[in-house]
């Protein structure tokens, strides 16, 4: 529900749907009914927001406690923006359409660098100050997890509290925390000073951090017994975690409008420009028949006919044959699709593939990230030219016509030569189109190249390297666009500013946070948007602020540097990274957890692919 | 396979669905309901479900069309009520019959337009007012269409108008023509009467009550 001040202005906005709430299986409790109110927000558009599984996880979760609420927040188009402001309507939860200034916990989940002064912005139009020191009550409490908050240095002052990891335990431990303190009419330090003892809740403002003369860090200080070092939460058995029965299906039509499943979190592989491969190690699985209750109770509930079996890659999972066997025929049978993204098909049962697709066809997508195979092997990125070629030529006889080629450029080691072996390596795949002899009749093939640019990320074994300067970039684009010959290759590239911010942020420490916050008042926000980005006024922001947004991307940090995240431990040792880094300089490459386990230190955790490991030994 | 006509309610939060997004819900609802739909034979199957007449984002609709196909013997009570066991607020099915008339046999429909004032006075001469103009029979605007944009007389699309005042409101009952062939946008006429009478109400509310097909008889 809406409030009602706005209702004569649904009309005049683009799609009114993404602020009225009232979408089926959302849930509606009275605030009296309950202690703790949760605003879960997102820090983009409701299509966008709407797709993540993350928040239909914890919605589902914190809704399931009866002392507590969760309400969906996503930030408010610039349309929409405006008519608030104007008009003194402040931002208000879906569900019962109450000013979220007034719930217990104000949650972000923050998967991209670039959606930081949205979330300043919701923070301005909820009528709050940005600033956790400016906020002097217990509550709302500010906090943030999800993918960014590994290093939240550049927006420490803004939040409360980060929540590392895994949200499912941690959230739980947060709502029990507040709902004690404000029974005993507890400060806002109190309430924190406590939050920080629970693993996993990493409080900025407890921990004081000085600087050397060239602007690194010299050190990072706990107070008040905060820990020296926040450890990321994980949840070790993926079976018994709670887990959705039924998401919100939105009136409107999102991103990924569709069940998503996980099968397993964690990636197996170690791809060395892949942090999402290393903060959520070690590996665990969720069991087939746990993934296809789930499937099916969702399907039921929704009405939705496509299931995304979610993972960072579909084919390391061990139950997928089991599965797949297991599910599809329902699936068939109800007319129900089964995506499965990121599937390396060429080791996979065809006659599994063909009931996959008596649905819908899906395209053809790899990822073989650099153009050559010393390239790949500095990347430590497990795919050969001749699999990408032998597994579309599989295709290609299939029926196939379109390939889609993720690459990286700006890669640490990068030569003229790797840049032109993207190009090559399409060609191949044209060529070897031609050459199949079962290829459909009277169609050309598309090959089409995407070009994104490589951004150093913490906890990667590339958290010292430096990172190309925009200008390079676009002349090795330039560069490759030269060395492709064919009509048949289509290259999508974008100008890399956004990566270029993505990159300051990414390793950026606490005094970047006085930049956002003036280039958020001069206007910035939905800075992934290419429409919305404004350019200048980041830049501008930097030099107000005396700060050169280089000092962060240009430079190669050495080994010793202390990072602005020391303090945050993902399992993951430093030890293990400077290793990978020296052998990703040497060429070469480190095998899978479950070929050899590699010592990443993951195992100190619990539970998954490290215990699997170990009974094996045993 | 058995033609079904679902008559559905469009009300309160759900007003703010537009017509594609109307089509996806129905799609899920038949699903969740567990109702068997007659699948498309083509290169793409999808359900068979249709909306005879398209209900503009904003207004709400107390007896609209939609025809599925399933592939069960069902009584229309079982559709009925399976249906809004699952539907979300706002959307309800109000009967289930037979397809009786064919979707372009539409011809006109009635609408009440409910126009909210600050003031009861506003109210009354907005009502007043209307029903001069469209009494005159002249009311200009800029029409759009696959066309292009021209000028027409709204007049020529009204069938019947009738404005009363009640307290703070003005409500208008009036049947536009609606259908393929002649179609009035019913926000269009309220918004040029807005416009030219110089109206700036709080709130305003539309309602399709019925729809017809020729002589003004009910669409079955």
């Amino acid at each position: 529900m809406y409030p009602e001040k706005l209702e004569k202005y649904l009309l005049k906005v683009q799609k009114p749907g993404r602020y009225t709430g009232g979408e089926l299986n959302s849930i509606v409790k009275d605030k009296d009914s309950v202690d703790i109110s949760y605003a879960f927000c997102f820090p983009d558009t409701y299509e966008i927001g709407m797709s993540h599984l993350g928040m239909k996880i914890l919605y589902a979760l914190v809704n399931s406690r009866d002392d507590a609420r969760c309400e969906r927040v996503f930030a408010p188009d610039v349309d929409m923006e405006e008519i608030m402001r104007e008009n003194g309507i402040l931002l208000y939860g879906l569900e019962s359409g109450e000013a979220i200034k007034d719930f217990d916990i104000i949650g972000f989940t923050m998967q991209y660098e670039l959606s930081y002064t949205n979330l300043l912005n919701m923070l301005d139009l909820a009528g709050l100050p940005v600033r956790s020191a400016d906020r002097h009550s217990l509550t709302p409490i500010v906090a943030a997890g999800g993918t960014c908050v590994c290093n939240f240095e550049p927006m420490a002052d803004f939040v409360d509290l980060t929540m590392l990891g895994d949200g499912e335990e941690v959230t739980m431990d947060l709502i029990d925390l507040l709902k004690r303190c404000k029974a005993d009419g507890k400060t806002k330090e109190e309430f924190l000073q406590a939050a920080a003892q629970i693993p996993g809740v990493y409080v900025p403002s407890l921990y004081d951090v000085s600087y050397n003369d060239d602007g690194t860090v010299k050190a990072i200080t706990p107070k008040c017994g905060a820990p020296e070092k926040v450890v990321k939460r994980n949840v070790a058995d993926l079976d018994s975690m709670f887990s959705p029965e039924s998401f919100v299906v939105p009136f409107l039509e999102t991103v990924f409008d569709r069940t998503t499943v996980e099968i397993f979190r964690g990636c197996i592989r170690g791809c060395r420009f892949c942090q999402a491969g290393f903060i959520n190690r070690p590996l665990r699985e969720k069991s087939p028949a746990e993934v296809e209750r789930q499937c099916r109770a969702i399907c039921g509930s929704t009405g939705y006919d496509e299931i995304s079996l979610c993972s960072l890659s579909t084919s390391d999972y061990l139950g997928l044959e089991e599965l797949l066997r297991s599910m599809l025929p329902w699936a068939n049978e109800n007319q129900i699709n089964v995506a499965l993204p990121s599937l390396r098909a060429d080791n996979f049962p065809k006659e599994l593939m063909e009931q996959l697709n008596t649905v819908r066809r899906s395209g053809l997508t790899f990822a073989p990230e650099a153009g050559t195979q010393r390239l790949r092997d500095v990347i430590n990125k497990n795919i050969t030219e001749k699999e990408v070629l032998s597994t579309c030529a599989q295709a290609f006889a299939g029926g196939w016509t379109a390939v889609k080629l993720y690459f990286m450029i700006g890669l640490p080691t990068e030569t003229p030569d790797d840049i032109a072996g993207i190009a090559n390596l399409a060609q191949a795949v044209v060529e070897e189109y031609y050459h199949c002899e079962n290829k459909p009749k009277g169609k050309g093939v598309n090959v089409s190249i995407s070009l994104a640019s490589f951004v150093p990320k913490p906890f990667t074994p590339f958290q010292w390297e430096a990172q190309d300067r925009p200008d390079t970039l676009i002349e090795k684009q330039a560069f490759l666009m030269e060395n492709v010959k064919s009509r048949k290759i289509t290259v999508s590239r974008h100008v890399p500013r956004t990566s270029f911010l993505e990159g300051v942020f990414a390793r950026g420490d606490r005094r970047l946070c006085s930049v956002i916050e003036t280039a958020w008042r001069n206007g910035c926000r939905f800075d992934s948007w290419e429409e919305h980005l404004k350019f200048d006024t980041w830049m501008q922001s930097f030099e107000d602020n005396g700060l050169d947004p280089y000092f962060y991307t240009a430079r190669k940090r050495d080994f010793d540097e202390i990072f602005p995240y020391e303090h945050m431990d993902y399992g993951v040792t430093k030890e293990f990274l400077r290793r990978e880094n020296l052998k990703a300089h040497s060429g070469q490459t480190t095998p899978p957890c479950r070929e050899k386990c590699s010592a990443c230190g993951a195992a100190r955790l619990n539970g998954g692919v490290c215990n699997e490991l170990r009974k094996a030994v045993v | 396979m058995n033609f079904v006509r679902l008559w559905y309610k469009k009300s309160g939060l759900a007003v703010y669905t537009s017509h594609l997004d109307m089509n996806r819900c129905f799609t899920r609802a038949v699903r969740r309901a567990g109702i068997p739909l007659w699948y498309t034979e083509g290169f793409n199957p999808h359900p068979y479900l249709t909306f005879l007449l398209p209900l503009p984002l904003g207004t709400a609709g107390e007896r609209e069309p939609v025809d599925i196909r399933t592939l069960e013997d069902m009584t229309p009570e079982e559709i009925k009520s399976r249906l809004n066991s699952v539907l979300p607020e706002g959307v309800e099915i109000v009967d289930v019959t037979q397809a009786k008339d064919k979707a372009n046999e539409v011809e006109s429909a009635l609408y009440e337009i409910e126009t909210v004032f600050a003031a009861q006075e506003a109210a009354q001469t907005f009502a007043r007012e209307a029903a001069q103009i469209m009494a005159g029979g002249s009311l200009e605007a800029e029409k759009r269409s696959k066309r292009g944009v021209k000028t027409v007389n709204l007049c020529d699309y009204v069938f019947g108008f009738d404005a009363s005042s009640n307290g703070k409101s003005a409500v208008f009952r009036t049947v536009l023509a609606t259908g393929t062939q002649n179609n009035l946008a019913v926000s269009l006429l309220e918004e040029t009467l807005e416009q030219r009478l110089g109206a700036s109400p709080e709130k305003c509310s539309i309602t399709r009550r019925e729809i017809y097909k020729t002589g003004r008889k009910l669409f079955e």
